[in-house]
C-alpha cells in the first residue's frame, strides 16, 4: 500500500532515513531538469509539458484525498475554477504578481475546503461524491449567475502574463510542492492515520483518531494545490469562464488518470498523467476515438489491475522476484 | 481496590440506556469498576451485549444515563476521545484496517495518541504487543489476509496499542478450541496487574469463569442478575435463558455415542460425494494436502481440527469457491473439479459459510428467497415455510434488514437459506461461533430434524462435542491432512483427538 518510496509498515527506521534522502536527490534532480527542459524543448513540447505537469498536479491532490484518505471527489473542478477566478481577478484588480496571486488563490481554495468541511464531512463514501459534485456545480452556477465575475462569458486577463516557458517552470515549482506535500502525508505518521481514517472511519474513532481532523487535512492540503492549478492554467489562458475553469473535466481527467497510474500508489499520479496525456496527444486529431480509448483502457484496467499500471508493474515485480518460494508456506 | 469512595471508580456508569425507535437495546444499565477489576458480561444472543459495548466504547450515543470515567462525566465523548482518555475495546466481527499491515494496525492507535512517541519504542511496544497476541509471524502481513480467528487477535493486539485503562473485549474467545482459550486466558490474566479494568464479554463460559472476579448476565437489555461470577453461574435462572442444555456439561468426560449418532445399518450406498486426493491453498501456500473422503447419501460428517488445520478451506474447495491445485472431486457421478460455484450450487450443493455472510441490504425473507430464484411460485412459498416451519424465528421477523437480527438469528437465516435451494448436501462451516449456548441448542436440534429427514450434510465445526453428537462419521485435520477418521463414536474416545484439542499433540 505504501507502494514503492517507503517500508511498508515500518514507519520511521534508519532504512527509511537513507532511503528519504536519496528520495531527496532523486527528486531535486528530477525538478533541476525540468526547469531547464523549456530551453531544450521545443515550443510543441512545452506545450504538452506544462499541460501533463497540471495534470500529475491535480491527480496526486485526488490521489491523495481518494487514495490515500478514501474521499473519492468529484469536485476538483470547484477548486480549480475557484483558484482560476481568483488568480485572475488578483491580476487584473490588484496588480500583484503571479506567485502571490496564487498564494493567495491556495488560501481561497482553503478557506472553502475549511466552510464546507463541516458540511461534507458528515456524508460518508459515495454520498460525501454527489456532495462535492453539487459544490462543483453550485460554485458554477454562482460564477454563472452573478454579474461580477463576468457572467457566463467570463473574463480576459488584462496584464501581461508570462510567456509559457516561464509557465512551465511555473508548474514544475507547484508539481515539486505537490510531490512535498504527497511525500509527507504518504509517507509520515499521518499517512498511517489517513489511511486508518478510508479503510474504517469508525474503527479509527475506537483507536483514537480525531477522523474529522485527518481527513480536512487532507482536503485542506488537495484544494491548496488544486487551486493553485487552477490559477496557473488561467494564466496559460489568459482567460476565465465558468464552462471551461469550472467544467466537469477538470473532476473526472484527475480520476482518469489516477485509476490508469494507480489509486494509492505513489507513482500512480505520474505514471498515469504520462499515459493520459500521451494518449490524448496521440489521438488529438480523432476526439471520439479518443474518449473511447480512454474508456476502454479504464474498463481494462478496473477489471483485470484495479490496482492500475503501478500495482500491475508491482504485481510482476514480486512475481518474477519470488519464484522458489512456492509450497513452503502451507507445509 | 478497596477504598471506593475515597477516589472516584475508574468506571461508573449509571442508568444506561439505548432506544432505537420503540426498540429496547439496553435500559437502565449501572457498572462500577475499579482498577484492576475484572467483570465478566454474559447473556443471551440480541440481549444487548455489543450495545453495551458500544455505549461505552463511544460508537452509540446513550439515550438516558451517564457515564463517568476516571470521576470524568464523558457521557457526550465521541469515541476518539474516548480512546484517548483511556478506553480500548474490540470489535466482536473484527473491523481491521484492511490494507494496512498488521504492524500499522497498532501504528495507528500508537501515533494517534502520541505523535511523537520514538520509532524505536513505538516498534519495541508493537513487537512485544504482537508476540504477546501470537501475531509476530504477520507483522507484516496486509490485515487483508488474515483469517477470521488471526483477525479476532489483531482486535485485541489494536486495543492494547492504546494502552487502555479500560479494556472492553467483545467476544475475543469465540471460535478457539481449548488449548487457544487457555492460551487467551493466560494473555487476559497477563493484563490484570492491576493497572487497568477489563469488561468481557463472551459466550465462552470459561474465560468469564477463570478471569472474572464477578459477573452480570444481561437479557433484553436488561441486567438480570449480578454478582459472583461463581454464584451468577450456579444460579437457576442464567441456567435456563442462557445456559441451556450444556449447563454443567463443562467437565464432561467423552462418553459413549448418544442414541442420535448411533451408526446407521451400513447399507452400501454409492456416495454422493466424493473427494480423491485433493490439495488447494491460497497463492504459494498450499494449505490441504492429498485429501480424501466420502459422505453417502444421508450421512452426517464431521470435520474437525484446529484453527488454521484447512477446515474452511475445505469447505470452499467442495462448493468451489476455490480451486484445487490437484485431486479430483465428483458429486453424484459427476466430475464437478472444474465446476464453477454457481454451477456446482446449482447441481445441489449449499454452502453455509462462515462468518454467516448474510445480505445487509435485503430483508430476512428476501435473504431467503435469494437462494430460490429460479423456482416456480408455488414450489418457492413451501420451501419458505419449511424454513420458517425450522424456524420460527425467522417468519416473526421476515420482514426486517438481514444484519439487524442478533447473531444467532442471522446464524438461523443463513442455514435458512442455505435450505431453500433445495440442496442435497449442505456444508455447515462453524455455525456456532459466537453464539451463546442456548442458541447452539436449538440450531442443532435443527440440524438433528434435518438428519432425519435425510439430508447429506458436512458439518465443519470447532465444538467437538456438538458436532460428535451429530455426527455418523468424523474426520480429524490437522495441517491440511486426515489424521483420524471413523465412526463418531470411535473418534470420541481416541485419544489423539483429545491431545490435538488440548494442544498436547506433537
Amino acid at each position: 500500500m505504501t507502494a514503492t518510496l517507503s517500508s511498508p509498515g515500518r514507519p520511521g527506521t534508519t532504512s527509511l532515513d537513507r532511503r528519504a534522502i536519496a528520495g531527496a536527490a532523486a527528486g531535486g534532480l528530477a525538478f533541476g531538469l525540468l526547469m531547464l527542459a523549456p530551453a531544450l524543448l521545443s515550443t510543441y513540447f512545452v506545450e504538452i509539458g506544462f499541460k501533463l505537469l497540471l495534470y500529475i498536479v491535480l491527480a496526486e491532490a485526488w490521489n491523495l484525498l481518494a487514495g490515500y484518505g478514501g474521499l473519492v471527489s468529484l469536485g476538483t473542478s470547484s477548486f480549480f475554477g475557484l483558484g482560476a477566478y481568483v488568480t485572475a481577478g488578483l491580476l487584473n484588480q490588484s496588480g500583484m504578481g503571479l506567485p502571490l496571486a496564487l498564494g493567495v488563490s491556495a488560501l481561497a481554495g482553503m478557506t472553502i475546503a475549511l466552510f464546507m468541511s463541516r458540511g461534507l464531512f458528515r456524508l460518508r463514501g459515495l454520498y460525501f461524491t454527489v456532495g462535492t459534485l453539487a459544490l462543483a456545480e453550485a460554485l458554477r452556477l454562482l460564477v454563472v449567475n452573478v454579474p461580477w465575475f463576468g457572467g457566463a462569458s467570463g473574463l480576459f486577463v488584462t496584464v501581461d502574463l508570462p510567456d509559457t516557458p516561464e509557465l512551465f517552470r511555473f508548474a514544475a515549482g507547484l508539481l515539486a510542492l505537490a510531490t512535498a506535500v504527497m511525500t509527507l502525508a504518504t509517507g509520515s505518521r499521518f499517512s498511517v492515520l489517513l489511511r486508518a481514517v478510508r479503510d474504517d472511519e469508525d474503527a479509527a474513532s475506537q483507536v483514537g483518531v480525531r477522523a474529522f481532523r485527518i481527513k480536512l487535512a487532507a482536503f485542506l492540503a488537495a484544494s491548496a494545490l488544486v487551486a493553485m492549478a487552477g490559477g496557473l492554467q488561467a494564466a496559460k489562458l489568459g482567460a476565465i469562464e465558468p464552462y471551461g475553469s469550472f467544467g466537469m473535466q477538470w473532476s473526472i481527467d484527475p480520476l482518469a488518470i489516477v485509476i490508469i497510474g494507480g489509486l494509492g500508489m505513489r507513482l500512480g499520479a505520474v505514471i498515469g498523467g504520462a499515459f493520459f496525456v500521451a494518449i490524448g496527444e496521440l489521438l488529438a486529431d480523432y476526439p471520439e476515438l479518443h474518449v473511447a480509448i480512454t474508456g476502454v483502457v479504464l474498463i481494462l484496467l478496473i477489471r483485470f489491475a484495479p490496482r492500475g499500471l503501478c500495482g500491475l508493474a508491482q504485481a510482476l515485480i514480486k512475481r518474477r522476484s519470488a519464484p522458489g518460494a512456492t509450497r513452503e508456506a502451507g507445509a | 481496590m478497596s477504598d471506593i469512595g475515597s477516589r472516584p471508580a475508574l468506571l461508573d456508569a449509571a442508568g444506561l440506556g439505548k432506544r432505537y425507535g420503540g426498540i429496547v437495546a439496553n435500559d437502565g444499565i449501572d457498572i462500577r469498576l475499579d482498577q484492576g477489576q475484572a467483570l465478566g458480561v454474559i447473556g443471551p444472543n440480541g440481549a444487548g451485549k455489543s450495545t453495551l459495548v458500544g455505549l461505552l466504547g463511544g460508537a452509540i450515543a446513550p439515550s438516558e444515563g451517564t457515564i463517568r470515567f476516571e470521576g470524568q462525566d464523558i457521557t457526550t465523548w465521541p469515541a476518539c476521545e474516548r480512546a484517548r482518555r483511556g478506553i480500548g475495546r474490540t470489535y466482536q466481527i473484527p473491523r481491521p484496517f484492511l490494507d494496512m499491515t498488521v504492524a500499522e494496525n497498532l501504528a495507528v492507535g500508537q501515533f494517534s495518541i502520541s505523535p511523537f512517541i520514538s520509532a524505536g519504542s513505538a516498534q519495541a511496544e508493537r513487537r512485544q504487543i504482537l508476540e504477546r497476541c501470537g501475531l509476530r509471524d504477520a507483522a507484516e502481513m496486509k490485515a487483508k489476509d488474515l483469517p477470521l480467528l488471526r483477525r479476532k487477535r489483531l482486535e485485541l493486539a489494536r486495543a492494547l496499542a492504546l494502552k487502555p485503562k479500560l479494556l472492553l473485549l467483545d467476544e475475543v474467545g469465540a471460535g478457539l478450541i481449548d488449548s487457544e482459550v487457555t492460551e487467551l486466558i493466560a494473555l487476559i490474566r497477563s493484563l490484570q496487574d492491576g493497572t487497568r479494568a477489563i469488561i468481557i464479554i463472551e459466550h465462552v463460559i470459561r474465560i468469564v469463569k477463570e478471569c472474572c472476579a464477578d459477573l452480570m448476565v444481561i437479557n433484553f437489555g436488561k441486567v438480570l442478575t449480578k454478582g459472583r461470577t461463581a454464584d451468577v453461574l450456579a444460579s437457576d435462572e442464567v441456567g435456563a435463558v442462557y445456559l441451556g442444555t450444556s449447563h454443567g456439561r463443562a467437565g464432561r468426560p467423552p462418553q459413549a455415542a448418544t442414541p442420535a449418532a448411533a451408526p446407521k445399518a451400513p447399507t452400501p450406498t454409492t456416495p454422493l460425494l466424493t473427494l480423491e486426493r485433493v490439495s488447494a491453498g491460497y497463492g504459494q501456500a498450499r494449505v490441504l494436502h492429498d485429501l480424501s473422503l466420502s459422505a453417502i447419501p444421508g450421512q452426517v460428517v464431521g470435520i474437525l481440527g484446529t484453527n488454521g488445520a484447512g477446515k474452511t478451506t475445505l469447505a470452499h474447495v467442495i462448493s468451489r469457491a476455490l480451486p484445487v491445485t490437484a485431486g479430483k472431486i465428483r458429486f453424484d457421478g459427476d466430475d464437478i473439479t472444474d465446476w464453477p460455484a454457481h454451477a456446482v450450487a446449482a447441481r445441489g450443493i449449499a454452502h453455509c459459510m462462515e462468518g454467516r455472510r448474510i445480505f445487509a441490504s435485503l430483508s430476512v425473507e428476501e435473504n431467503l428467497l435469494v437462494a430460490a430464484r429460479d423456482v416456480g411460485a408455488a414450489d418457492r412459498k413451501r420451501r419458505l415455510e419449511r424454513v420458517y416451519g425450522l424456524f420460527p424465528i425467522l417468519a416473526e421477523r421476515r420482514n426486517a434488514g438481514g444484519t439487524s437480527m442478533s447473531g444467532g438469528q442471522q446464524q438461523a437465516l443463513a442455514i435458512g437459506r442455505a435450505l431453500m435451494a433445495k440442496p442435497r448436501l449442505v456444508i455447515f462451516d462453524e455455525i456456532s461461533l459466537g453464539l451463546a449456548p442456548v442458541m447452539m441448542d436449538r440450531l442443532y436440534e435443527a440440524l438433528a430434524a434435518l438428519k432425519r429427514e435425510g439430508l447429506t450434510m458436512l458439518v465443519v465445526e470447532q465444538d467437538v462435542e456438538r458436532a460428535l453428537d451429530i455426527a455418523d462419521i468424523a474426520h480429524i485435520i490437522n495441517k491440511g491432512r486426515i489424521t483420524l477418521s471413523g465412526p463418531a463414536a470411535t473418534v470420541r474416545n481416541d485419544e489423539r483427538l483429545r491431545h490435538l484439542y488440548f494442544g498436547t499433540e506433537e
